[in-house]
């Protein structure tokens, strides 16, 4: 062996406890110094456990069985402690919050070395050196609590830094981040790998943000086994029809770049970053027509006479939430300063905004969770200062970011019955409304479960169809994919495109620009309490007011708006608007297509019904 | 700035009592803190609130937000609770004291007052006396004294002061819940039954979230070595220095004298509380 050994996993296979099969059930891996290494998978197939075997923690702090064997730097992990591993692998959470133990930035970078029993004066090396590399040296004497969330990040990275171990395993480091924070944060890790003494292991879904630092990919399938691996480039571009099939992201320029050749745009080698992708159609001497805008086509098409929903007495034509010059204090503090704001039926409107801009309390006033100053909202008809909870609740949903904070009951069926019961419906249509809405979100095999037993994903079904029971028919979301992975968000916005298109007003708040691209209609920016702009999404995607509020392009619209050739494609910001592709579904389901064969029939024919089940429960709504 | 408000805060060393150890400041306070669960009279606890006010005015450093906390809330404490503890546990004595109020029937005696004026100066000097070490030492000074002095495990102390680190978490945590229950009509009711089941709702999201707060933080320390050796480094020690055997020696001595001489020197100024 020419160097020397790091990390090695040989077939290395977890079962927890309680679970019937091994994910990730064969993984192999030989780390070299200085490498990148990205791991990918659909959720479920084991990433994030592979990676707490690589320093130990499972199986020695959460216990499971584990099969093959994971050598650090000559020790086995399954029998060295982890305290002894941690000199030698370095791992970084997803939750920043969760790993902060002392009150201020210095302590924390030192606890890992103290524990250790490095001598102090080298512990207070080690920590300086580290907060120097991800830029935190000036602030070491604050509390971590009042860093960003990727400073936040970057403290972890500095605390991983500072145990000197040569391998950092990072497992979905910017799930939780804003844009901004993102960016911070790879910018903080390209340093770190640019000076060349780490190697790291990165479990991660935004390709865009990291693919650029990548050397090496590793992709396991649903069942937890590797079945592709190789640089990356290689993998990413040679290989992407089969990432697709197996239900993994890519990034959104090879996405993109899938969608043209089926327009007949030649590429040679499929793009990773915005650049290349930017740089091959600036190539091209002419590109094919761009699809009509089909933001302003399903706006239009959005079906108000489709249903027969009965809406508050006025709002079919006119906005079915106006807010007028909304101001909100809370201390000393102003949040929001005079915003205004109309959402018409069948929007599906994004609030965007870097942490702290005032998203989610224009969205608790909207909703009245906060209720607001009186005479300065309206929704459905109705004023959330003065209406009553009860009555409300059967126009407007809201939906905490935390599934589990508004589950009041002790099934899943009764949790559905709760809003009918609160109006005091009669029993019998009761009942027959939950099995309705059981049904057509999927929930009916689990209508006798506790509410908190249920997966991630049927949680959030679950949460959405407790305030569609009631009626409501405009529904607001607070950052309803914070914290999950693609797969579950875009499920989530699937949903909710079937809601809108059968004529629910949705609002939400969201950090993943992308997202907004492919699924609002429209989109509010909202900076230190105020609403920068207002209009159609696809409008303000392509606009520099995204900037101005601190936020990023989404990846599609920053690639294509540097384009020096074809001036009509600079504003183009949703792939589905990119000529050529699938000639059906969204993006989403276009980028994963096997992500429906898989978990699957289930999810489709959930999504497919939930737009029914909208429908029903909003009628029913209007009956009562 | 300190251990009872802000365990994690950093201080200016400018004033004396920041200077002196954490164990120093809690052995001194302490037998002024079992005297004042035993003493009856007004005397003791009055001099005792005021010395240690005084000691905290002009020795420690304060943040302004906390002032009103520090100074003022005894007092204001001791003076409205006086009026309304005596009615509680007033003694037949009293009601031959003098009439202060009537209303009717009711009167309220000078000797009821006199009753919960006692109650409530003990406990305002509890009070006072506690925050001496409570603004003066902070919680990482705590945990390290003890783990260096009282030879308590180092795991125990920086679990514990990990756990500091859940308060803010839960409050928060707390109010997003029950904005969410009230959202979904769960607000209903008046009256202590409909508060325990509202409460009662609150435990369980709140639970799960500790526990899987508590399982990524334990997972977290791991990853870092906690444990790892019998002891770990410490970057600054918190010494035991002569000067804080002086000073726990000063605040003794200054106790044992209130003790012996409040009652009888100033006892007499005072009126006597029934019963006491």
């Amino acid at each position: 062996m020419s160097a020397p050994l790091l990390l090695r996993a040989d077939h290395v296979g977890v079962r927890h406890h309680g679970h019937a099969g091994f994910t990730p059930s064969d993984v192999s891996l030989d780390l070299a110094p200085g490498e990148v290494v990205l791991l990918l998978g659909p959720s479920g197939s084991g990433k994030s456990t592979f990676a707490l075997t690589l320093d130990g923690l499972v199986p020695h702090a959460v216990a499971a069985e584990v099969r093959g064997s994971v050598t650090v730097a000559g020790l086995d992990a399954g029998t060295t402690p982890v305290a002894r591993l941690s000199e030698h692998v370095a791992l970084v959470f997803q939750d920043a919050d969760a790993s902060v133990v002392t009150g201020t930035v210095l302590d924390e970078v030192c606890f890992g070395p103290e524990n250790l029993l490095v001598p102090a004066p080298e512990v207070l090396a080690r920590a300086e050196d580290a907060l120097r590399r991800v830029g935190l040296w000036e602030r070491r004497a604050d509390d971590p609590a009042v860093l960003s969330g990727g400073g936040r990040q970057r403290l972890a990275i500095a605390c991983a830094l500072a145990l000197g171990a040569p391998v950092l395993v990072l497992d979905e480091p910017t799930a939780n981040l804003d844009p901004a924070g993102i960016e911070e944060v790879y910018a903080a890790l390209r340093d770190v790998v640019a000076a060349g003494d780490r190697s790291v292991v990165l479990v991660e879904h935004n390709l865009d943000a990291c693919v650029d630092l990548v050397d090496r990919v590793l992709v396991l399938d649903r069942r937890g086994r590797l079945v592709l691996e190789g640089p990356v480039r290689d993998v990413l571009a040679g290989r992407a029809e089969e990432l697709l099939a197996l239900g993994v992201w890519l990034p959104v320029a090879t996405l993109a770049a899938l969608r043209l050749r089926g327009a007949g745009v030649p590429f040679a080698a499929l793009p990773l970053t915005g650049a290349e992708l930017r740089q091959a159609l600036d190539a091209e001497e002419t590109l094919p027509a761009l699809t009509p805008a089909p933001g302003a086509a399903r706006v239009a098409a959005s079906p108000v006479a489709a249903s027969p929903v009965s809406v508050a007495k006025g709002a079919a034509d006119g906005p079915v939430v106006r807010v007028r010059g909304l101001s909100v204090r809370r201390g000393r503090r102003t949040v929001l300063h005079d915003v205004s704001l109309d959402v018409r039926r069948g929007e599906l409107c994004a609030l965007v905004g870097v942490n702290g801009a005032g998203k989610t309390t224009l969205l608790q006033a909207v909703a009245g969770v906060v209720a607001p100053p009186r005479d300065t909202v309206e929704v459905a008809g109705l004023d959330p200062a003065r209406a009553d909870v009860r009555k409300l609740a059967r126009h407007v949903g809201f939906v905490f970011q935390n599934p589990e904070h508004q589950f009041v009951r002790h099934t899943v069926a009764e949790e559905l019955a709760h809003a009918l019961e609160v109006q005091r419906v009669p029993r019998d249509e009761i009942a027959a409304r939950v099995d309705d809405v059981l049904a057509r979100f999927g929930l009916s095999a689990h209508r006798e479960v506790h509410p908190f037993l249920l997966s991630g994903g049927q949680k959030r079904r679950l949460s959405v169809g407790t305030v569609l029971v009631a009626g409501a028919t405009v529904l607001a979301l607070d950052e309803p994919t914070f914290g999950q992975d693609r797969e579950r968000a875009a499920e989530l916005l699937d949903l909710l495109d079937q809601l809108v298109a059968d004529g629910t007003t949705v609002l939400v708040v969201t950090h993943d620009l992308q997202l907004v691209a492919d699924h609002a209609s429209h989109a509010a920016v909202l900076a230190d309490g105020r609403l920068l702009a207002h209009g159609p999404a696809a409008d303000l995607l392509a606009d520099d007011v995204l900037l101005r509020a601190g936020l990023r392009r989404p990846p599609l619209a920053a690639a294509l708006s540097g384009l020096e050739r074809h001036a009509a494609w600079r504003s183009v910001t949703r792939l589905q608007d990119l000529p050529g592709g699938p000639p059906t579904g969204s993006a989403l389901s276009a980028a994963a297509p096997s992500g429906s064969a898989a978990v699957g029939p289930a999810v489709s024919a959930t999504a497919a019904a939930v737009g029914a089940g909208a429908g029903g429960a909003a009628r029913a709504g209007g009956t009562s | 700035m300190s251990l009872l408000l802000d365990p994690w805060a950093q201080h200016h060393r400018s004033r004396p009592l920041h200077r002196v150890n954490p164990l120093a400041l809690m052995a001194a306070v302490l037998p002024a803190l079992v005297a004042l669960v035993l003493v009856r009279d007004l005397a003791t606890p009055l001099v005792f609130l005021l010395l240690a006010t005084g000691l905290v005015a002009v020795c420690a450093h304060v943040a302004r937000p906390h002032r009103v906390l520090v100074f003022v809330l005894p007092t204001a404490f001791v003076l409205l609770a006086s009026l309304t503890l005596g009615l509680w546990s007033a003694p037949a004595e009293a009601a031959t004291t003098p009439v202060l109020v009537r209303l009717g029937p009711w009167q309220y005696h000078l000797g009821t007052w006199l009753v919960g004026l006692a109650t409530s100066l003990r406990l305002g000097a509890l009070f006072a006396v506690a925050l001496v070490p409570g603004v003066s030492a902070t919680g990482p000074d705590v945990v390290r004294a003890a783990v260096q002095h009282l030879r308590v495990p180092y795991r125990v102390g920086y679990t514990a002061f990990a756990a500091f680190r859940f308060v803010p978490r839960f409050g928060h945590e707390l109010a997003t819940i029950r904005a969410a229950h009230r959202v979904r009509g769960m607000a209903g009711g008046r009256g202590p039954l409909a508060g325990v089941r509202r409460w009662a709702g609150y435990v369980v999201p709140l639970l799960a979230g500790a526990l899987r707060h508590a399982e990524r933080v334990a997972l977290a320390m791991d990853a870092r070595a906690f444990g790892a050796h019998p002891t770990r480094t410490e970057r600054h020690t918190v010494p035991l220095r002569p000067s804080d055997a002086g000073f726990v020696a000063a605040a003794w001595a200054v106790t044992a004298a209130v003790l012996l001489w409040a009652p009888d020197l100033l006892g007499g100024l005072m009126p006597a509380v029934p019963g006491a």
